[in-house]
C-alpha cells in the first residue's frame, strides 16, 4: 500500500508543472569597497561620476546649487546614486509576489517593491523610487524601473534626469552565497547621451541591519 | 544555593521574551504576507469586533497610568517643538500603527518584516523567530523584537527601545525600560489582523495597560504607495527651525 502511495505521488509530481526554483536571494548585504578584488577577479567597476550627459543637461549640472542636493536634505536619492554608495548596506525580503529592497540609511534609500507578478502601470503617477517589476531570467533577478519623478539627482556633481529615465538592473547571487553582484544600466534619452553601466558587489552580512535615521546631516 | 538559583530565575524570566523557544521557520507557519490597513468602523460594523480604546481614547487610557513625574514631563512637552516626526525623524512605533497604520506585514525565514507606509518616522520592524533578545540592546526607535508561534497567535516582545518617542500623540514619555507585548491573530476568516498590544514601563508607568487594534487585509492587487515624508525640503527647514527656536527660548526661560 505504501509503494501504492509513493508511486502516485511520483507520477502527480511528474505530472505537475513544475516552477523552476529561483536562488533565495534573503538576506542583509554591504557594498564591498572600491578595490577589493573578489575570487574570479571580480570587482567594482564604473561610477555615476562618470556617466556621459548631453550638452544642455551639462550645463544644467554646472549651474546646480549642491546644498540643495537632496542627500543634504535627508530625501531619497534614488536607486543608480544610492546603490552605488560607498558601505550602502541592504535588506533583501523576496516573497511570493514581490522582492522588497529595504535600505538601513532609510532616509536616503527608502524601500523598494519589486513586482513579479505585473508588468509596468499604464498609467501612475511619478514616483522618486519609480516602479520596479522583475523577473527571473535563470539566477538572475532582472529589475526594470520606469516612472521616476525628476527630484533625484544621477550623481554627487548634480546631474539631473527626467521622467524618461529608465533603470535596469541585475543581480545574482555568486557561487557560494556569500556575494551579490549588481550591475544597473540608466538610461534617458533626454539627459543622458548613451546609457551607462556600472558594477558593484555586495558582501552578505550575518549582523541584523539597524535604524539609521538621517539625523546628523540638519 | 537553591535560593540564589530562585533569585536568579525569577530575575531572568520576563513577561514573554525569555521563556520563547527557539529557534522557529516563519516560513513553516500560517504566510499572513500581505498588505494591511487600520480598519475603519465601517469595515468593523457587523463582525462583533471594534477598535479597543479609539485613538480618541487612548490618550485617556494611557494618561491614566503615567507616573507623576511622567505625567509632568507630559505636560511640559512641546506638541510641536519636540515631536520628531514633525521633521521626518522617526517618531517610534507607538503611535501610527495605532493612529492611521498600514504596513506590509513579510515572513521570511527566521523572521518577520513590518514595513510602515510612513516609513521615514514608524520604519521598519524586525522580529526575530531564531534569537533571544541580546543582552544588551542598544537603545533604538523601534527597540528590538522577537517573536513565536503559539497555535493561531504569533507573540511578539520587544525590549531596547530609547526614550526619545511618546506612547501615543498626547505626548506621553516612556523610558528605556518599555516593554511591548503583543498578541497578533487573523480574525473573521482572515480578513482582519488583531493586535493586542499590551505596554509596561515600571519607571513610567503605575502598571500595564492593554488595548486592540485591527487591520484588514487588504486585496492582493493592493500596493502600499511610496510616502516621502520631507517632499519639500523648505517647508521642512520651516518646522525644523520654528521648533528649534522654541526649543531654545524654553531653555532661555529655564535658565
Amino acid at each position: 500500500m505504501t509503494g501504492l502511495v509513493q508511486f502516485l505521488s511520483m507520477m502527480i509530481s511528474i505530472a505537475s508543472p513544475q516552477t523552476p526554483a529561483v536562488p533565495d536571494l534573503q538576506g542583509v548585504y554591504q557594498s564591498v569597497p572600491d578595490g577589493t578584488t573578489l575570487p574570479g577577479g571580480l570587482k567594482n567597476a564604473g561610477s555615476p561620476a562618470a556617466i556621459e550627459l548631453l550638452p544642455e543637461a551639462a550645463r544644467q549640472a554646472k549651474s546646480m546649487d549642491l546644498r540643495k542636493d537632496p542627500w543634504k536634505v535627508c530625501q531619497p536619492v534614488g536607486p543608480f546614486r544610492m546603490m552605488a554608495k560607498p558601505q550602502t548596506k541592504i535588506e533583501l525580503v523576496p516573497v511570493s509576489s514581490m522582492v522588497v529592497m529595504l535600505f538601513e540609511d532609510l532616509s536616503h534609500g527608502m524601500m523598494r517593491s519589486v513586482y513579479l507578478k505585473r508588468g509596468h502601470k499604464a498609467k501612475a503617477e511619478p514616483t522618486w523610487l519609480g516602479d520596479s517589476v522583475g523577473r527571473w531570467e535563470g539566477n538572475t533577478l532582472v529589475i526594470d524601473t520606469i516612472g521616476f519623478n525628476d527630484q533625484t539627482w544621477l550623481n554627487d556633481e548634480g546631474a539631473q534626469h527626467t521622467d524618461a529615465l529608465h533603470l535596469v538592473e541585475r543581480i545574482r547571487s555568486l557561487p557560494g552565497g556569500q556575494y551579490l553582484e549588481y550591475k544597473v544600466t540608466a538610461e534617458d534619452p533626454k539627459t543622458l547621451a548613451k546609457p551607462y553601466t556600472y558594477t558593484r558587489y555586495y558582501k552578505k552580512l550575518d549582523t541584523e541591519i539597524m535604524d539609521d535615521p538621517c539625523e546628523d546631516q540638519q | 544555593m537553591k535560593k540564589m538559583l530562585l533569585v536568579a530565575l525569577l530575575l531572568r524570566v520576563g513577561p514573554i521574551g525569555p521563556q520563547l523557544a527557539f529557534p522557529q521557520n516563519a516560513r513553516e507557519a500560517p504566510d499572513w504576507t500581505g498588505y494591511y490597513a487600520l480598519a475603519t468602523a465601517r469595515d468593523l460594523a457587523g463582525t462583533g469586533f471594534k477598535q479597543d480604546f479609539p485613538n480618541e481614547e487612548l490618550n485617556s487610557l494611557i494618561i491614566a497610568h503615567l507616573q507623576p513625574w511622567a505625567k509632568a514631563r507630559m505636560e511640559a512637552t512641546d506638541g510641536i517643538a519636540d515631536d520628531t516626526g514633525q521633521v521626518c525623524l522617526p517618531d517610534g512605533i507607538f503611535r501610527y500603527p495605532s493612529m492611521a497604520g498600514r504596513f506590509l506585514w513579510l515572513q521570511e525565514r527566521g523572521r518577520i518584516v513590518m514595513v510602515f507606509g510612513l516609513v521615514n518616522t514608524a520604519g521598519v520592524r524586525r522580529i526575530y523567530l531564531d534569537r533571544p533578545h541580546p543582552k544588551n540592546p542598544l537603545p533604538t526607535w523601534n527597540g528590538h523584537s522577537i517573536g513565536r508561534w503559539e497555535g493561531d497567535t504569533f507573540a511578539v516582545d520587544t525590549v531596547g527601545f530609547n526614550d526619545k518617542s511618546w506612547l501615543f500623540g498626547g505626548m506621553e514619555p516612556h523610558t528605556e525600560e518599555a516593554h511591548l507585548i503583543e498578541r497578533v491573530r487573523l480574525v473573521a476568516n482572515g480578513v482582519f489582523m488583531e493586535i493586542s498590544i499590551t505596554v509596561e514601563d515600571r519607571h513610567a508607568l503605575t502598571s500595564a495597560y492593554t488595548y486592540k487594534r485591527y487591520y484588514k487585509k487588504q486585496p492582493d492587487t493592493a500596493e502600499m504607495p511610496e510616502n516621502v515624508c520631507n517632499e519639500d525640503p523648505e517647508t521642512w527647514k520651516a518646522f525644523r527651525n520654528a521648533a528649534l527656536k522654541k526649543q531654545l527660548d524654553r531653555a532661555k526661560v529655564v535658565k
